[in-house]
């Protein structure tokens, strides 16, 4: 079932999302994200065990993506799973967020993607 | 130190050098073999010569654990064959205790069993055994008798028969891991050639227009589950579904039987009633063992009309018509229990409607909770996908069969008229419009999808799409005012895909629904775009009457797994 939790520590936290992120509760996790951001210098979204997200989710990353560069905080998604990387790859978007493989990785300040469409 | 304690420590570093030497050889011999039997052989000849002694013997303990029997034997005397208990002679008490057993004058020794010398006329003056010890405890013992000089076996002696013992019972200990394992895929490959022989009696799905249509699902890699239909001489169509008691090998011969005998007496039109009562007295002729046979046998006209059918000790067929479920009991036991039965048969035209019969692996299939599904759930499972064709039908529902606990072989065979139209429906279902139930919708969707023979990528995708559409009605169309319904209905015409959706919210003009381009970091416009890119053509227009809009989307799918193979 759907879940999300978030652990901080020295200065960055991680939302753990699992399940289907659809439009059923993007919002909570669009304000997750955001409030994390308003936080933290450093924020990651955590996707292994997320095996649906649509489109509204993606919204939920993308703004927290653009609140990080504009408020010079680091942004990153953590261990994105098959189903979430080929949402991405079809919305063109694999190339614009900063995906690492663990939480130690999220980048400090999140800066222009090395690729543009 | 003097010179006379040197020399036996020189002696004994001598000995122990050569015992080394020897282990290793033998270990190797073991390690490398190719054939146990011959090299343990060969091991107990070589022990009894490096050992200086006059015989020696291995002993095994038997499969039930329960005596040491000899396996091996070198000397005078052949003892291959003897049975020794736990715990008897010295041989049994070394296994029995675990531990090396020194003799050094076995005449006068209450634990040596001077039965064989009897026979023999051999004389055991003395003995050394050790144990063959493995991590699960010894698998045996081995001994040597007499030594050769006429010396007494010592301590010494013990240690280097332990050690010595040890790569002996590591081979034997392998050996028979490797057998048990060469088994284990003997067996799997016998029961895949079970099951593929099984498959081979279940018929085809019938591409043309046919009445009947089934699907096994077996529990196990051999069913007790059987079905099948065939032409009649005079234009119907034959049909039965069965099940076997039991489980294993021997149950599967047993469908295999019954298959083959119900399809021999019912194809050519025997009645229901004596179809059935003829195939349980042949079955009562010969003893199944306290196994019986449940089934169903039945005909129908070609284009479903009519249907005549009996049962025997199977659940009750269930017709379901005008959202209305009736049941059908079988009319008689189960076939191969009592010769002489009378069965009831049971008529009914079908009109619209289908009879399904289930085997009663179905009700008992487990849902998440570990209950069975029961005939309630069964009557939800039919009435949840009855809108789609027949085939997308079956496939769909035995997908969220499996998608539960299989306890048992299961098996659903229908009878309906066939659908005349080219299409299938693969789906054809009213969701709320409502985000919390997308995720039913989206389950369903990848349930027909599946159903359909699609690769999971593109059925992800398509999903996804149609998820997309949907959110866009619930949250643009209908708006705040969440209140009303979405039809989604999926139809295939050999490779083209139809996704339409229809809804009740108030009409939207299609020049404001515009994909955005992809790959922007835009929060919004998102899902048009991915509509955009999933499908070939997409069209939103205001339904007929002005109630509501049509969202109809199309893809075109090349690969497609389309075999005629609904059975697993």
């Amino acid at each position: 079932m759907n879940a999300m939790d978030v652990e901080s520590a020295d200065g960055s936290a991680l939302i753990r999302l699992r399940g289907e992120v659809d439009l059923s509760w993007s919002q909570q996790v669009r304000g997750a994200v955001l409030d994390a951001l308003g936080k933290h210098p450093r924020v990651g979204v955590e996707l292994s065990e997320v095996s649906y997200i649509d489109s509204s989710g993606i919204a939920a990353l993308v703004e927290g993506l653009q609140k990080a560069r504009t408020q010079g905080r680091g942004f990153a998604l953590v261990a994105v799973s098959d189903a979430v990387r080929s949402v991405l790859e079809l919305a063109r978007l694999d190339r614009v967020f900063p995906i690492v493989a663990d939480a130690g990785a999220i980048p400090d300040v999140t800066g222009t993607p090395a690729w543009k469409p | 130190m003097n010179a006379l304690a040197a020399a036996p420590v020189t002696e004994a570093g001598a000995s122990e050098a050569r015992a080394l030497a020897f282990l290793a050889d033998l270990s190797q011999t073991l390690a490398v073999s190719l054939d146990l039997r011959e090299t343990i052989d060969e091991a107990v000849v070589r022990i009894a010569d490096f050992m200086q002694a006059e015989a020696a013997s291995l002993f095994l303990l038997n499969d039930d654990g329960s005596a040491l029997e000899c396996r091996v034997c070198y000397g005078p005397v052949d003892l291959t064959g003897m049975r020794i208990e736990i715990g008897q002679g010295v041989v049994g008490r070394s296994v029995a205790e675990n531990r090396a057993l020194i003799s050094a004058n076995a005449q006068v020794d209450d634990r040596v069993d001077r039965a064989a010398d009897e026979a023999s006329g051999f004389v055991t003056r003395s003995l050394v055994c050790v144990p063959l010890a493995t991590a699960r405890g010894p698998i045996g013992a081995l001994e040597v008798v007499n030594k050769r000089d006429g010396s007494v076996f010592g301590p010494a002696d013990a240690e280097i028969l332990r050690l010595v013992a040890a790569p002996t019972a590591l081979a034997i200990n392998n050996a028979r891991m490797a057998h048990e394992l060469i088994e284990q895929v003997r067996l799997k490959r016998e029961f895949a050639l079970a099951r593929r022989l099984q498959k081979s009696l279940l018929p085809k799905r019938r591409r043309d227009a046919f009445p009947v249509l089934g699907v096994n699902l077996p529990a196990h890699e051999i069913s007790g589950d059987f079905y099948d239909y065939f032409d009649l001489p005079d234009g119907r169509v034959g049909f039965f579904v069965g099940d076997v008691s039991g489980k294993g090998l021997d149950a599967a011969l047993l469908m295999v039987r019954a298959a083959s005998l119900l399809r021999w007496i019912g194809k050519d039109g025997t009645p229901p009633a004596e179809w059935l009562a003829r195939a349980n007295d042949d079955l009562c002729r010969t003893a199944l063992d306290g196994r019986f046979v449940c089934a169903l046998v039945g005909q129908c006209e070609r284009d479903g009309g009519n249907v005549h059918f009996a049962g025997a000790g199977f659940p009750p067929a269930l017709l379901h018509r005008d959202e209305g479920f009736t049941e059908y009991p079988s009319g008689g036991p189960p076939l191969g229990i009592l010769p002489g039965i009378p069965f009831e048969p049971h008529a009914l035209e079908l009109g619209d409607g289908t009879l399904y019969c289930f085997s009663d692996g179905v009700t008992d299939v487990r849902d998440a909770a570990r209950r069975t599904i029961g005939e309630q759930g069964v009557r939800e499972l039919v009435t949840r996908h009855a809108g789609s064709s027949s085939g997308p039908r079956l496939r769909a529902m035995l997908g969220e069969l499996k998608r539960m606990r299989l306890v048992d072989d299961t098996t659903l065979l229908l009878v309906e008229r066939p659908s005349s139209r080219g299409h299938e429906v693969l789906l054809e279902r009213r969701f709320p419009a409502r985000p919390q139930a997308m995720r039913e919708l989206r389950a369903a969707l990848r349930g027909a999808l599946d159903g359909a023979g699609i690769e999971s990528g593109l059925r992800d995708r398509l999903v996804l799409a149609v998820d997309e559409a949907c959110c866009n009605i619930i949250r643009h169309a209908y708006g705040d005012a969440c209140a009303g319904d979405i039809d989604v209905r999926v139809l295939s015409e050999g490779n083209q895909f139809e996704f339409r959706l229809l809804d009740t919210a108030p009409v939207v003009d299609p020049a404001c629904v515009k994909p955005k381009p992809l790959g922007e970091e835009r929060a919004g416009g998102l899902g048009v775009a991915l509509i955009d890119a999933v499908m070939d053509e997409w069209s939103l227009q205001a339904r007929p009457d002005g109630r509501g809009n049509r969202l109809v989307m199309r893809k075109r799918v090349e690969a497609r797994n389309q075999s005629g193979d609904d059975n697993e």
